[in-house]
């Protein structure tokens, strides 16, 4: 929590400048009653007019000097509390693009944007409020203080003894309140998430007729938030009655006691006066200090989970044997006795796994559902890290690669087809820095997508993603497959990228797939892209079931020849086996 | 994707420019229409406000009574009697802050709650089509951020505008009692204010609109990027989403800080008017005095007064500000709120009570943009009970025909009718009663495998779920999982698969048991022996209920009773599998080719 107040120090200068701006309104504003006093004493009485003119100029000028301060004060002020904010914004944004995926459990999504917005906001207003208003409370309040007690210490010491139970009062107040608004910044993350879930999942809501429930479900997570957000602002309200009434009690207690001395005549009539003035405006300055308290006690609630997010540690980093040197060149790819399980979980999802692929050819992957084929997928770029056994990378481990030289050679398009807020041309250009327009169209060509585009009307330019058109299935599967060709990847890795393709285009696709020279792995369910490929790897329940040619597995793998009938019945099994045999003799 | 070249924000060129006032005095007044049936309480927390604020005035009233009457002329009893009373008063003075604050409080944030839902409802009556241009964080943004904005208004606001006008009033009076003359001087600054008040609000309205739009933008990339992690790493591209990042950190810091800025000079603007009335009551009053026209006595209390006079007028300049950044944080709310509900059913629109399935498409036209026609010109009739498959290459319309049955996107043209009754003129709740879905993209939410599948139907036991999971084929995995249904699935690494999740959906959509069901890609990401097995079950189902299945894989559909190519939106064949491979067309072709690659 103390780191994120500590990127305030960056503007050390400007808070000093804000600050003694500050001070000189607050300056002003002390002289001015002397001046009145001044030009009535001096001038009214004495029916002196120079007087009056001169002392009123200055006054004047004073007003016009306190004036440009603020002024001036705002600038500062603005300047520094929405660095701060732009500051912190960046550094958690930048951590957490730095996230692995177990981080990310850690924080859902909706979390983290309330942490880097809301948060934020909370956070740049404390500092904004404190640069303006925050010294004037403590330095009335000691004003107030030391002139009583220079007025008469006997009687003001009532005012010394009050004064630390009311600020231990507003300590605990804050603590208190610190850590109901904690509650109420999650409460809101909870808002968040079922809005976002509603957003993402609009069809399906409305398929199943589903309004209902999800609104008693979003007025569950905003009455929660309501409820959090009322009794943590009533506490805080609760303070500057109390104050007052404590502050007001003491008042009285002067009285009581002044008179008593004024009656045994050890006290001026006058001191009692003075004092109990002072003490009517240390209690107007205590209600500015329950509203510092209120932006306080919510700064140090966002500022917690701010640091949160910044205190994470990061769990999948470069090891200290990095090659920086180090980069894909062939694009050969060797498992040798992985296993892997997710973390915070014991059941292993890959076991033992041992093949290996020579630059440039082709693998196929195939398996039931939950069988390990994307977690395998995951742990090539490193997306997850292994849990026994080593992925090597033209015969190097890929833990010594640098993490973002190891991508940068690796074109991955996952299983759900993404699509950034952007045009085609951006999100195609996405998998390459600089990718120039040729690049961006041969590369849609190669994935079967450029025809469609060209169809559009604005073309590339047209926009997709959250904010874009209606694009089906497989032009979203396809546009991801031409992102990751554009970078002309040494190892490409489709994930069943091509589930949504009717089997011509995916023909085509394939096809053009050959002209790329890198080692390709594919997902697939379909037998006839897989009989295409140099080896097929059939996993079951996350160990290697078979491994060979289309050929050899029809012979060697029940389990092979068990799918291909699945997918072609009896009389076309013969078929696919003869036709093969045939076509490649 | 740093080009924003059609932002879904009309007001774009207005910004930097003029805001008109009109506008955000009919939010504010829209704001108000949410108390409305809060009217006692408010009544009450005004009764408040007002004892409050006439204690707080006796209160000094009495001390200064005990000093003259008692402490100077040493009356120990009456002073101890007077002081009895003021701890009456204080007390009193206490209590009805306090309740003045609670009562708020609790109006206020019933108000933000229901401003909440009411947004969140709004939402789902608004068309699929709405969502298809915006961002989900953005949208999510005006659901907390904007609407933060308009609850820590309400929070203080309304007492201290009421309390700063009792007060202004108040003093106001006393200082005509005491010198016309000099109160005319104290009030030259009022025109003043409202000069510089006008001058600054037309600065920060704008910024502060802007502000909030900037942070729904930042917002809106967060949710983005934060949703596309896997792309983000997979291509290491963390270096240009933290450029883009920084633009719009950028912007968002700009329009910020002059938001803060201007709206920082407004109590400075009102302390140097009330430094200058000071100066001139000094000044001018001093003249009036040396003339015998006022005396000095009144001079200086009258001093004092307009201090008390310039406190709330302080006040009421800085709750300006907040209601400023609180009408930006509304406005942006009411702007959903007024987006027309396409979701709105006709007046007449009747219910279905059941349905045989009975489907037919008659001349249906839709094109999803303006110039591009997504699919025309539709005919075709489905019997009850048929099972309908949709063929077709990608972008060929087969996704387009079930969104339009459902109605999550309305025909151009053309008439669709289920029964012999026009959908169009049928309660969308009602039509989509009768229909069970599993659609492309199986969303499922934060939430346990149970919960997830008894969407399907709410009601349904645990066995009843159980029973769809095994039909589903989904229960063998589930029981794998330590935690089995139990299992919470969320977004990353529950280390339940693509097919999976489609498990899991169509034992949704088993549940719901429809009249009608409606298989969009249903088993694309499941393997073949797998889906051989769900199959089964699916076939189960769809016996007796018309079925409409959109399917790459051909030889699941072989079966249907229907299949319709279709082609650049239009149908190019329809038949059952054996007509269409005697045809020897399009889907002749596109069967063949799952056996032959074209080498």
């Amino acid at each position: 929590m103390w780191k994120v107040f500590s990127y305030l120090k960056a503007y050390r200068v400007a808070i000093g400048v804000a600050l003694f701006l500050t001070l000189t309104e607050l300056g002003v504003e002390l002289l001015q009653p002397l001046i009145m006093a001044k030009i009535i004493d001096d001038g009214i009485l004495k029916s002196d007019l120079s007087v009056i003119k001169y002392w009123g100029a200055v006054m004047f000028g004073l007003a016009l000097v306190a004036f440009a301060a603020g002024i001036a004060n705002s600038f500062f002020s603005a300047h520094v509390s929405q660095n701060y904010g732009f500051d912190i914004r960046r550094r958690v944004f930048e951590k957490v693009q730095s996230f692995s995926f177990v981080n990310f459990n850690k924080f859902p999504a909706s979390s983290l944007i309330t942490r880097m917005t809301n948060d934020v906001t909370q956070l740049q207003n404390t500092v904004f409020m404190s640069l303006r208003i925050m010294l004037r409370a403590p330095l009335l309040l000691a004003g107030g203080v030391i002139m009583s007690l220079i007025v008469n210490s006997k009687l003001a010491l009532v005012l010394v003894v009050i004064l630390p139970f009311l600020l231990f009062f507003l300590k605990w107040v804050l603590q208190t309140a610190g850590s109901m608004f904690r509650d109420v910044q999650d409460k809101l993350d909870g808002v968040n998430r079922v809005m976002r879930e509603n957003l993402m999942g609009m069809r399906l809501i409305k398929a199943f007729l589903r309004r209902d429930f999800e609104k008693n479900r979003f007025e569950q997570a905003s009455g929660e938030l309501k409820e959090k957000t009322v009794s943590s602002l009533r506490l805080i309200e609760v303070s500057i009655p109390v104050l007052l009434f404590v502050m007001n009690i003491g008042i009285l207690f002067i009285l009581w006691f002044g008179s008593r001395q004024v009656s045994m005549g050890s006290i001026e009539v006058g001191e009692v006066v003075a004092i109990v003035n002072y003490s009517f405006r240390i209690s107007s300055v205590l209600t500015i200090i329950s509203f510092i308290i209120m932006a306080f006690s919510r700064a140090k609630a966002s500022a917690q989970r701010i640091g949160e997010v910044l205190d994470t540690e990061i769990d999948l980093v470069e090891s200290q044997d990095t090659d920086r040197s180090l980069k894909i060149v062939n694009g050969a790819v060797e498992f040798n006795k992985v296993s892997f399980h997710y973390p915070g979980s014991d059941v292993p999802v890959l076991k033992d796994l041992s093949f290996s692929v020579k630059p440039g050819e082709t693998l196929a992957i195939l398996g039931s559902t939950g069988s390990g084929k994307t977690s395998l997928f995951q742990l090539v770029p490193r997306l997850y890290d292994v849990t026994g056994g080593e992925v090597l990378v033209d015969g190097k481990n890929v833990m010594n690669y640098p993490i973002e030289t190891l991508r940068k050679g690796i074109g991955v398009v996952p299983q759900e087809a993404v699509l950034f807020t952007g045009s085609i041309s951006e999100n195609i250009g996405w998998g390459k820095e600089g990718a120039a327009s040729d690049e961006i169209i041969s590369a849609a060509i190669d994935a079967q997508i450029h025809e469609t585009v060209e169809k559009l009307p604005n073309q590339y330019d047209t926009r997709v993603g959250q904010r874009g058109v209606n694009l089906s299935g497989g032009q979203k599967q396809r546009l991801s497959i031409a992102r990751a060709l554009v970078r002309k990847p040494k190892i490409l890795m489709l994930d069943d990228s091509t589930s949504a393709l009717d089997l011509k285009t995916e023909g085509k696709l394939l096809k053009a797939l050959r002209t790329y020279s890198c080692t390709t792995f594919i997902i697939t369910q379909k037998i006839s892209t897989a009989m295409e490929a140099d080896h097929i790897l059939l996993l079951d329940d996350g160990a290697v079931e078979a491994w060979g040619t289309h050929e050899e597995l029809l012979n060697t793998s029940p389990l092979y020849v068990k799918i291909v009938q699945s997918q072609f019945g009896e009389e076309d099994f013969q078929h696919v086996k003869g036709f093969k045999q045939t076509s490649s003799t | 994707m740093s080009k924003d070249s059609n932002r879904p924000h009309p007001h774009n060129h207005l910004f930097g420019k003029k805001v008109k006032p009109k506008n955000w005095a009919s939010t504010i007044k829209r704001i108000g229409s949410y108390f409305s049936d809060q009217k006692f309480l408010l009544s009450l927390v005004l009764l408040m406000v007002i004892i409050s604020s006439a204690l707080s005035l006796l209160g000094p009233f009495l001390i200064g009574m005990a000093i003259d009457s008692y402490i100077v002329k040493e009356n120990i009893e009456g002073l101890n009697k007077l002081l009895l009373g003021l701890i009456i008063v204080f007390v009193g003075q206490s209590l009805s802050t306090w309740l003045q604050n609670y009562w708020m409080i609790g109006i206020a944030q019933d108000t933000v709650l229901k401003m909440r839902n009411d947004l969140f409802n709004q939402f789902h009556r608004l068309s699929i089509s709405f969502f298809d241009k915006r961002q989900h964080g953005e949208l999510m943004s005006r659901v907390t951020n904007d609407i933060e904005n308009v609850s820590s208004t309400l929070n203080s606001s309304f007492i201290q505008v009421f309390s700063s006008i009792l007060t202004l009033v108040g003093t106001v009076g006393v200082m005509i009692y005491l010198s016309p003359i000099l109160t005319l001087i104290s009030l030259s600054i009022v025109p003043l204010m409202f000069f510089g008040l006008k001058w600054i609000t037309k600065r920060t309205g704008a910024r502060f609109k802007e502000q909030q739009r900037n942070l729904g933008e930042i917002n809106g990339y967060i949710e983005e990027i934060t949703s596309g992690q896997r792309i983000v790493k997979s291509f290491s591209q963390e270096k240009r989403v933290m450029e883009e990042f920084m633009t719009k950190n950028e912007r968002l810091r700009e329009s910020g800080y002059w938001a803060q800025t201007f709206s920082g000079f407004i109590p400075k603007l009102m302390n140097v008017l009330n430094n200058g009335s000071f100066a001139l009551i000094a000044g001018i009053g001093g003249v009036l005095a040396l003339n015998g026209k006022v005396s000095i006595g009144v001079i200086v209390i009258f001093v004092e007064y307009s201090r008390q006079f310039t406190r709330p007028l302080n006040d009421l300049a800085n709750q300006f500000n907040t209601l400023l950044s609180a009408v930006a944080g509304a406005e942006r709310v009411f702007e959903i709120l007024d987006e027309s509900q396409e979701e709105m059913d006709e007046t007449d629109a009747a219910e279905l009570s059941a349905v045989k399935g009975k489907v037919v498409f008659q001349d249906v036209s839709f094109s999803y943009e303006k110039d591009e026609k997504t699919v025309s010109g539709l005919n075709f009739s489905v019997k009850e009970g048929e099972t309908v498959a949709l063929v077709g290459p990608t972008g060929a319309g087969k996704t387009t025909i079930v969104n339009l049955l459902s109605r999550f996107y309305e025909s151009d043209s053309g008439q669709i009718l289920i029964d012999g009754h026009d959908i169009k003129k049928v309660k969308r709740s009602s039509l989509r009663s009768h229909m069970g879905f599993v659609l492309q993209d199986s969303f499922l939410f934060e939430g346990t495998i149970l919960e997830n599948i008894r969407y399907g139907r709410l009601n349904a036991t645990d066995e009843e779920v159980v029973n769809a999971a095994k039909l589903a084929n989904a229960h063998s995995f589930v029981q794998k999982l330590p935690k089995g249904y139990k299992t919470i699935l969320n977004q990353e690494g529950s280390g339940i698969s693509q097919g999976q999740k489609q498990l899991l959906s169509i034992a949704r959509a088993i549940l719901a048991d429809p009249s009608l069901l409606i298989l969009d890609e249903a088993t694309s990401s499941i393997d073949t022996i797998t889906e051989m097995k769900i199959q089964e079950a699916l076939q189960r189902l769809m016996q007796g209920r018309t079925s409409f299945v959109i399917a790459h894989r051909l030889n699941t559909i072989q079966q249907a009773d229907q299949i319709l190519v279709l082609h650049d939106g239009g149908i190019l064949e329809k038949g059952t599998h054996d007509e269409l491979l005697k045809n020897k067309k399009f889907y002749h072709s596109l069967y063949h080719s799952q056996l032959k690659q074209d080498a």
